[in-house]
């Protein structure tokens, strides 16, 4: 009999990026590399879970941008340019390593490995959202929605109808891609101010997650921590807390797994590596060095010096860490449980791209996972949310606190130096976004595609990494040019709207440019 | 007057040399794209645009490159950072400004510029009935501010003033009301749902990752601490770049290129495994060198197998 349960929600998202005006775009590598390291290992690892008839219990976000990403044909053909080169740089290396074995077992390796990226990508129809909709249709996996350009709340509280048409955006399109609706929502950057639950209530979301500090702190105190979810006054939406200690076991850079010197070092990579004029064709067209994905070594220790990656003693750690995982999940429930007299349920939430991209082993290890807690164990369940739910329907009820996953807690990351003179001009586009939608009621033609597009571009312009980045203080130039250039084009609507003047021509040059949700509602932003 | 004009000249010059390298950093895709396709026209413009600004006027509107520095709007936002740190922006239009100095006359340019944060917790604040207020006196040219209010868990609202000499406070504008958060547990409890101080403050250290072994007990502090350690965001690496040993560095490794020519329609083995041949009759081969002798046995035959050529380049590396 099971002492508690265990949640793991991934959060799979990237900002739209998508150039079609430029051949070759630095930017969108973003994405290609998500497919080929993320993406693609994940659905590998999930779908040979299903076939096989494994059963287990994943949630995860896919944001309404990565989605279109996904989706769009353009990226989808430079998807393929992108594995392709890849394939023939592994070619390459395969040639090139013949005489030194551990490095051509490597290019042997990754030349696989690329190779059934293309024809599950080509299997999928170029189209990974397939794989994902078809292990949600089977019940084992749990797609949860996101705003729709992963908008900041907290720091949007002073224009509420945004986060609405963020939700509502973002609802829709899921209803469209998934043909049914979303239960739950993450929120970006599980940013929580406390009312927007009334947003989610309104839009049919049943649940949202947040960090723990968001439930502990919350008023009243909440019974059972972060162990169980807790109802909003008032609205009665879930809000499941991020448990830190099985976070930190994963995601911690000094504490955590995927430090382990067996691991592939994701430093190392043949784009800085090899020799400029070999490596050329592969890198930036500009000639800037960039990451290839092909990488030799492993993290071996704190110094400079490195190792060649074992595939096989990496494994091997997958496999101890997944094991050590479960140990001190079982450790915790039992000790919860003692305390609580109830089962406790552990939320374990991570960026997606923590698995395969950033920890090479990741979507190893979550196979093991998997695998184990089916079959090795009886103390702990595996479920999402809205099954909990449906299991405990008896939650407490308090007003979560505002809080966010980020940098100290709160808002920060986004309000700083570096990135607090963007939220003059976009609440100024809000609020002249919500003058358009209530004076312009039922229109068509030319006046309704401007609309649509004046809230495409607004909501563009929100999405939170480009605060993000301009957070970080590096690399900053791409993050302001596409807040300027959203915003620069929304207030260029506005005016045209508002004169009842829109150039046809330019309309349609935004349109083909920021091409994202064609079924956009403009009167959703209220 | 010189002065500014000056500065305006020498800003001007900096942009067009920062414009000329937007320029070619741009011209790349300019020339690979088709000239047709849609989404190129407001690129072609920009490039336009920097090359050539006055070509570009006559042919109608085009494409701002910055965000207007006013709005021309009366606006006041109150945005909450975190449990202590309030931000707000502003803007004051022209003719609010007209207005105040009209009304106030003289005592308009002796005030004091004034942020005024009122603590409005649990009111329905009328601009009166605060239950606390303070001032912070900014500059003029100031459009934002952040606040430290040290009041977590309380609501607020700022107006931007004008301290007369007299000690009079003129509001300018209002802000919206915003929410500090709680630093740490609230002190409210749920009859329904009591807990036992004991139990929760093993289950709050716990939330934290902080393990079994110590309650969290009554120091809440420690949130502080293990949040500032470092967040997780989207976008973010949580994969540590080990730094350089040293500043001063120096890495080397050897390549060998292996190259030749042939007849085209020869077949050619390097090391037993076939090479292919380019149209006319050459071939490279490029192999990372390790340390020590390679033997590179290279053959050719005939495409009519009547001749085959040998030669072995024996090479070998020895790094000291």
């Amino acid at each position: 009999m099971h002492k508690g349960y265990l949640a793991i929600v991934l959060h799979g998202h990237l900002p739209y990026v998508r150039h079609p005006e430029h051949e070759d775009f630095l930017e969108e590598d973003w994405l290609y590399e998500a497919i080929t390291e993320t993406y693609v290992p994940l659905i590998w690892v999930l779908e040979k879970l299903a076939e096989e008839n494994v059963n287990f219990r994943l949630t995860m976000t896919l944001s309404p941008t990565l989605i279109s990403m996904l989706s769009d044909p353009l990226l989808q053909e430079r998807y393929l340019l992108h594995i392709n080169r890849l394939i023939e740089l592994a070619h390459k290396e395969i040639e090139r390593t013949a005489w030194q074995g551990q490095f051509n077992s490597l290019a042997r390796m990754y030349l696989e490995q690329f190779t059934l990226a293309r024809d599950t990508f080509n299997r999928l129809q170029r189209n990974l959202v397939n794989a994902f909709r078809a292990l949600q249709d089977a019940g084992k996996l749990e797609i949860i929605t996101c705003a729709a350009t992963h908008g900041y709340f907290p720091l949007m509280d002073v224009c509420r109808e945004s986060i609405r048409a963020q939700v509502k955006v973002a609802v829709a399109h899921y209803e469209k891609t998934f043909g049914r609706k979303p239960r739950g929502i993450w929120l970006p950057e599980c940013g929580f101010y406390p009312g927007h639950d009334e947003i989610l209530k309104e839009a049919g979301l049943q649940y949202f997650l947040s960090d723990a500090h968001g439930v502990l702190h919350g008023t009243p105190r909440p019974k059972y921590g972060v162990f169980a979810p807790v109802y909003c006054k008032g609205t009665g939406v879930a809000c499941f807390a991020r448990d830190l200690e099985s976070s930190k076991q994963v995601w911690s850079s000094i504490e955590g797994y995927p430090g382990d010197y067996n691991y592939r070092e994701f430093y190392r990579d043949i784009g800085f590596d090899l020799e400029y004029n070999y490596i050329r064709p592969y890198i930036h067209p500009d000639g800037v060095r960039i990451n290839t994905g092909i990488k030799y070594y492993r993290i071996t220790g704190t110094a400079n010096h490195k190792e060649p990656y074992s595939p096989q003693w990496a494994r091997e750690k997958a496999a101890e860490h997944a094991g050590n995982f479960i140990f001190n999940r079982q450790k915790q429930v039992e000790y919860l449980h003692d305390l609580m007299r109830k089962k406790p349920l552990i939320v374990s939430p991570y960026d997606a791209e923590l698995f395969g991209h950033w920890w090479y082993e990741g979507p190893q290890w979550l196979d093991f996972i998997f695998r184990k807690i089916a079959f090795d164990q009886d103390q702990i369940r595996m479920v999402t949310p809205s099954e909990y739910l449906a299991e405990n329907p008896r939650n407490q009820v308090i007003t979560p606190s505002m809080s966010s996953w980020g940098w100290k807690g709160y808002s920060e990351m986004w309000l700083q130096g570096q990135n607090d003179w963007i939220y003059r001009h976009l609440h100024t586009a809000s609020a002249r976004m919500t003058e358009l939608a209530k004076s312009n009621n039922g229109t068509n033609g030319i006046l309704k595609r401007a609309l649509n597009q004046a809230l495409r571009e607004l909501l563009l312009a929100q999405s939170s990494d480009w605060a993000f980045i301009m957070g970080t203080g590096t690399h900053t130039s791409y993050a302001v040019r596409r807040t300027k250039d959203h915003l620069l084009r929304f207030n260029r609507l506005y005016d045209e709207i508002k004169a009842n003047a829109v150039d046809n021509q330019w309309l349609t040059d935004i349109e083909y440019k920021d091409n994202i949700f064609p079924d956009i509602d403009y009167s959703l932003h209220q | 007057m010189k002065i500014l004009r000056r500065i305006k000249d020498k800003f001007k010059k900096l942009m067009r040399k920062k414009n000329t390298v937007r320029h070619n950093a741009q011209s790349f895709c300019a020339k690979e794209a088709p000239k047709n396709i849609p989404g190129l026209r407001e690129t072609v413009i920009e490039q336009a645009k920097f090359s050539n600004p006055q070509h570009l006027r006559q042919g109608g509107r085009f494409m701002p490159q910055e965000l207007p520095s006013e709005y021309g709007q009366d606006q006041m936002a109150l945005l909450v950072r975190d449990y202590r740190w309030l931000y707000t922006y502003w803007e004051v239009k022209g003719s609010t400004w007209e207005n105040l100095k009209k009304s106030l006359g003289g005592e308009f340019h002796r005030a004091k510029r004034v942020l005024r944060a009122y603590d409005v917790t649990a009111i329905d604040f009328n601009g009166n009935n605060a239950n606390r207020f303070f001032d912070i006196e900014i500059n003029e040219s100031a459009n934002n501010w952040y606040i430290d209010t040290n009041g977590p868990g309380r609501s607020w609202c700022v107006d931007l003033g004008l301290l007369l000499v007299s000690g009079r406070f003129v509001t300018i504008l209002r802000s919206n009301t915003a929410h500090t958060p709680f630093e740490g547990p609230s002190w409210i409890t749920d009859e329904e749902w009591m807990i036992p101080e004991d139990m929760f403050a093993r289950l709050y250290g716990m939330g934290f990752g902080l393990g079994r072994s110590s309650a969290a007990g009554k120091n809440w502090q420690i949130f502080s601490q293990v949040i500032s350690s470092g967040g997780v965001a989207s976008m973010a690496s949580p994969i540590k770049k080990v730094s350089q040993e040293k500043d001063f560095w120096l890495k080397v490794d050897c390549e060998l290129i292996v190259y030749g020519a042939t007849d085209p329609g020869a077949l050619v083995t390097v090391q037993d495994k076939p090479v292919n041949l380019r149209k006319d009759g050459t071939f490279t081969l490029r192999f990372s060198l390790p340390e020590g002798k390679q033997v590179v046995p290279i053959k050719a035959r005939s495409a009519d197998n009547q001749d085959e050529r040998n030669i072995t380049p024996i090479i070998t590396r020895e790094t000291k």
